[in-house]
């Protein structure tokens, strides 16, 4: 997707060609908040039965607070805001998303939001906030699956949709892998109600 | 705890972990009151072939507080003029009883349900009243009767056209049928009037769906059955409520998670209902109102997670979807 980070209606169309059920668009570097807004302002027909947009991680510059608001523009386009845990401070500003924020499990190389006890406080304060689990990410904390299975015990009836991949070994997402389908397959058909954002592209048959 | 014990919704929560609040104590506001109801009836003079029928809510043993008194006087037999009960001398009996009965404003015999279905002789009114004493409806006099009707209604269904290990066709054309009726009969009543729209909506996103869905699954499990076994399970699985037959198959299909989202979504519906205010809301939504309605967003996000979850169900666990893709469309 590097080539068209900022095409909005090139990834549209990219990921239509996987699912025209569901998809999500990245705006991860803040930069990208803008022309993403311009985007969905423009109206575009989307094929889209459910649509997420993930939320700046890196490149801060605004304030949380006009961060919030630009999210909660952008939520009336979506069906779900994803966030990373360990970039909220004020929790409490985030509320104005409702069950729109969807908050989402860390990998490995994160030091907060990795497991049930890291998330509960962000939970807790967020009550109406959905979760996104990412699959590969809770590997990438226990590879037999353990820390996975917790969170899905812990937030399972908050959880809205998931992210799946395998992760490369400096725990970047890549294609998932077979030994990984197998792997993660008891988990993932715990999640069968839900839409499942792929973050690489499918496997090639 | 002794789990054999668990109602199928009881035992979804405890392997998901999740309550279920709102449906456990409508379920126990439907006994009590069918209690109190069944004992007031009972002093009514019957005809040895009739049986006082409550159906919609008390069928689902989904009572709250706004639910009406829905009922059917019906007769395990012909035709005729004269029904002991009458449905006035009923009216007067229970307390909630709607002044409009629609299609059960007059006896239901059984004989017409069993022996007009399909061509012209199978009216919108005559489907209904079959469907839903086999969906939802729950005997409140001469259970014995209720009981002996039903059966004749299912065998009907249960024809010489019957399969080992394929799921009755007959029933499950009949009961896609009803459900695509009351859909087109949605935008039918909202063509004459904007009246109830958000109520009906909300039903159909939720209740409806239940109905159906509780019908679809255990058709969909006498794929597991030789032919002379198919009305033993149905008869079970048509006195649990709906939401039972539908955790019921969650758990068969090793899909609690899902289940518990799906059940969990309907549970905090039917806590909504519980509310007046929320119910008048609902009352006076139209579809052109509905957009700005917080009561009617709260509906349109439930019932997707309850749609979310029965099409996870139908749609990615095995063999239900083989079973939707052979014999569900065509």
């Amino acid at each position: 997707m590097e080539d068209i980070r900022d095409d909005w209606a090139a990834q549209v169309a990219q990921a239509w060609t996987v699912s025209p059920f569901a998809t999500e668009l990245s705006a991860l570097s803040e930069a990208q908040l803008d022309s993403l807004h311009q985007y969905l302002a423009s109206g575009p027909a989307l094929p889209f039965r459910y649509l997420s947009i993930h939320g700046p991680s890196k490149d801060r510059r605004l304030s949380e607070e006009a961060l919030v608001a630009e999210l909660c523009q952008l939520a009336g386009w979506a069906d779900g805001i994803v966030m990373h845990p360990d970039t909220i401070e004020e929790p409490d500003l985030y509320r104005d998303l409702g069950r729109k924020l969807l908050i989402e499990n860390m990998d490995s190389r994160k030091e907060l939001g990795r497991t049930q006890d890291e998330l509960a406080p962000t939970f807790a304060e967020l009550p109406e906030a959905g979760f996104c689990f990412d699959v590969a990410h809770a590997w990438s904390m226990a590879p037999d699956m353990s820390v996975a299975s917790e969170l899905l015990d812990a937030f399972g009836d908050r959880l809205r949709h998931l992210h799946v991949s395998s992760l490369s070994v400096d725990l970047h997402h890549v294609p998932l892998t077979e030994e990984h389908e197998e792997l993660f397959g008891p988990l993932l058909q715990r999640c069968l109600d839900v839409p499942w954002i792929l973050e690489a592209p499918p496997r090639p048959n | 705890m002794d789990r054999g014990r668990e109602s199928p919704l009881e035992q979804l929560g405890a392997s998901s972990g999740r309550d279920f609040p709102n449906l456990l104590s409508a379920r126990e506001r439907t006994a009590s009151g069918l209690e109190a109801r069944r004992s007031r009836l009972a002093e009514l003079a019957h005809d040895g072939d009739t049986s006082v029928v409550l159906m919609g809510s008390w069928g689902r043993a989904e009572v709250t507080a706004g639910s009406d008194d829905d009922f059917m006087v019906l007769v395990d037999g012909a035709e005729r003029d004269e029904v002991e009960p009458p449905i006035e001398a009923v009216k007067t009996v229970l307390d909630q009883a709607p002044g409009d009965q629609g299609v059960f404003g007059e006896p239901v015999f059984c004989d017409n349900l069993v022996e007009n279905v399909g061509l012209d002789s199978d009216d919108n009114k005559n489907l209904t009243r079959r469907m839903l004493l086999i969906l939802e409806s729950v005997p409140a006099t001469a259970g014995d009767v209720y009981a002996a009707a039903r059966e004749r209604v299912l065998r009907r269904y249960l024809d010489e056209s019957i399969k080992d290990f394929r799921p009755p066709r007959f029933l499950l054309n009949d009961t896609v049928r009803y459900w695509r009726t009351i859909c087109v009969d949605f935008a039918g009543k909202e063509q004459a009037g904007p009246e109830k729209w958000g109520l009906r909506n909300a039903k159909l996103r939720t209740s409806r769906k239940v109905l159906f869905a509780g019908g679809l699954l255990p058709i969909f499990e006498c794929v597991n059955l030789e032919r002379g076994a198919m009305f033993d399970v149905l008869n079970a699985r048509f006195d649990m409520p709906p939401t039972d037959r539908i955790a019921q198959a969650f758990i068969d299909h090793e899909a609690s998670d899902p289940g518990a989202r799906a059940l969990g979504a309907y549970d905090e519906f039917l806590g909504l209902l519980d509310d007046e205010n929320f119910r008048r809301e609902l009352r006076d939504v139209t579809r052109a109102t509905a957009d700005e309605s917080k009561a009617f967003a709260e509906v349109r996000r439930l019932g997707a997670d309850l749609e979310a979850g029965l099409l996870g169900l139908l749609f990615e666990t095995e063999p239900l979807s083989k079973l939707v893709r052979d014999y569900a469309i065509f």
